[in-house]
């Protein structure tokens, strides 16, 4: 091999491969960027899902006003999400997903678990979007996301009908079971692969088995309210 | 997302049929996801096979005689343009979902890639033309027309890829002292080198499987320094007597071997 080719060959891979970890650490810093900017939303959805917290231990008739401030909390993470939107390159959310998913999963638990209080339904997708002001921009609330984030909330219910028990609300836990009966038919109709979903899927039929037991208690000492008031 | 359900329920439906008919938008995209997924893992799959397939196509031409390497280079284009050609159905996967440049799925495609970018960066040395860049692999992943990225290819897919080479070039460079070519050998090695050299630069969080394919660079690279060792001790002493170069290179070699096993 003459000495030109040799030079030739070290330069290629000088110079290949300083545009391969040129760009390499261009990307690491736009995910720390990301993820720096995903922290104040964090500390956000911490933040709400410590005020739902107290639905346990308030009078029940407290509850529509702790809720109404949950979603007030969440309402400030919008201009967050803003930040975090501005950030991700056009078509490039699922390159991020992984710093920003599980962040979308709190905020769903949290809302959804204020909205069930308060409207005695499940908020759909599109209603939570609004609700963080990411329908126009880069950031996707996927099918995934959201469907993992009620869980989370469902996983709450059964602890929050005992503690209903607890402070003489006899209502709510029968409201409560209803809810979570619904749910899990709902997601029995969807066709789960072996995935992080479908492990979380099988975790309903617990809370839906222990949200029935205290209906159980209830009814068996006759304080379940009459039906129609259910 | 799809468009899931109205923003008011209507009041007849029971909270129930509406979250049944919620739930079956969900599935219909739960499903045609997975649908797509398994697709997707299907292409990747072939593109693997075929990448491998080129590989063995350039270790057996890559030491022949001149003409025969020539024709065995210009076979191996044509090959790797089929490989392309599964690439740009990958393409016509991923546009089914609005997403074109690939980063749902990148993780069921990325297998695949990188046996790709380890065989067309074989090709590529083969030909003469040293290390392939990152935008080199990328042109080649594009509408020739357009000039569309059919997925976009990572820093990571490229440098995992690369490190695979070094492997090739190892049993490559092996082969070519078989046939008493020592040139390859020296030079092989100081390309591999070079690459090393590189490589050990990048913060290993970086890249996380890198480190293991460092290792295995790093045994590559040490085979290939022994061999080229005895090699040049025997070139001093032998040098107008291939034959016997032939057999202290195979000895030198099988001593490496010997002792990765020890």
């Amino acid at each position: 091999m003459s000495i030109t080719a040799v030079k030739d060959q070290r330069r290629s891979v000088e110079e290949a491969l300083t545009q391969a970890i040129t760009s390499l650490e261009a990307e690491q810093s736009l995910k720390k960027t990301i993820r720096e900017a995903v922290d104040p939303l964090d500390d956000v959805a911490r933040s709400a899902l410590s005020e739902l917290n107290l639905l346990h231990s308030i009078p029940s008739s407290g509850h529509a006003a702790l809720c109404e401030k949950c979603l007030a909390t969440v309402a400030t993470s919008k201009s967050h999400w803003t930040t975090v939107a501005s950030l991700i390159p056009k078509g490039e959310f699922y390159r991020y997903q992984f710093a920003i998913g599980p962040t979308l999963r709190s905020f769903v638990t949290a809302i959804a678990m204020a909205h069930f209080l308060l409207k005695d339904e499940l908020i759909p997708v599109f209603a939570i979007s609004s609700l963080l002001g990411i329908g126009e921009g880069e950031i996707i609330l996927s099918a995934e996301d959201y469907l993992q984030g009620v869980i989370g909330m469902v996983n709450e219910l059964p602890r929050l009908s005992i503690n209903a028990v607890t402070t003489q609300n006899f209502f709510l836990p029968i409201k409560i079971s209803a809810f979570v009966n619904d749910i899990f038919a709902s997601y029995s109709l969807l066709n789960l692969r072996n995935d992080a979903l479908r492990r979380r899927f099988d975790s309903l039929k617990y809370d839906v088995k222990r949200c029935e037991d205290v209906v159980y208690d209830l009814t068996l000492r006759g304080l379940t309210p009459a039906p129609t008031s259910a | 997302m799809v468009e899931v359900a109205s923003p008011s329920p209507i009041v007849t439906m029971s909270r129930k049929d509406h979250l049944s008919r919620t739930f079956e938008a969900y599935r219909a995209e739960i499903d045609s996801d997975n649908e797509r997924r398994e697709r997707l893992i299907i292409l990747s799959r072939s593109i693997t096979q075929l990448s491998k397939k080129l590989i063995f196509h350039l270790h057996r031409g890559a030491t022949s005689s001149p003409g025969a390497r020539a024709k065995m280079l210009n076979d191996a284009r044509t090959k790797e343009r089929e490989i392309r050609e599964q690439f740009r159905k990958v393409n016509e996967v991923l546009r089914e979902d609005g997403d074109d440049q690939g980063w749902r799925w990148h993780r069921q495609v990325s297998p695949g890639l990188e046996e790709y970018i380890e065989s067309l960066s074989f090709l590529h040395y083969l030909e003469g033309k040293g290390l392939i860049t990152l935008s080199d692999v990328q042109a080649a992943l594009s509408d020739q027309e357009t000039g569309d990225p059919w997925l976009v290819v990572t820093p990571e897919d490229y440098v995992l890829g690369i490190s695979d080479l070094t492997g090739e070039l190892m049993r490559y460079a092996t082969n070519a002292l078989s046939t008493g070519d020592h040139e390859t050998p020296l030079s092989v090695c100081r390309f591999v080198r070079d690459v090393k050299a590189k490589f050990d630069r990048i913060p290993p969080f970086l890249i996380k499987p890198l480190a293991k394919k460092q290792e295995e660079t790093t045994r590559s690279l040490e085979k290939i320094e022994r061999v080229c060792y005895a090699l040049r001790l025997r070139l001093l002493e032998f040098a107008d007597r291939p034959e016997i170069l032939r057999q202290m290179a195979k000895r030198a070699l099988d001593e490496a071997d010997r002792e990765e096993i020890d």
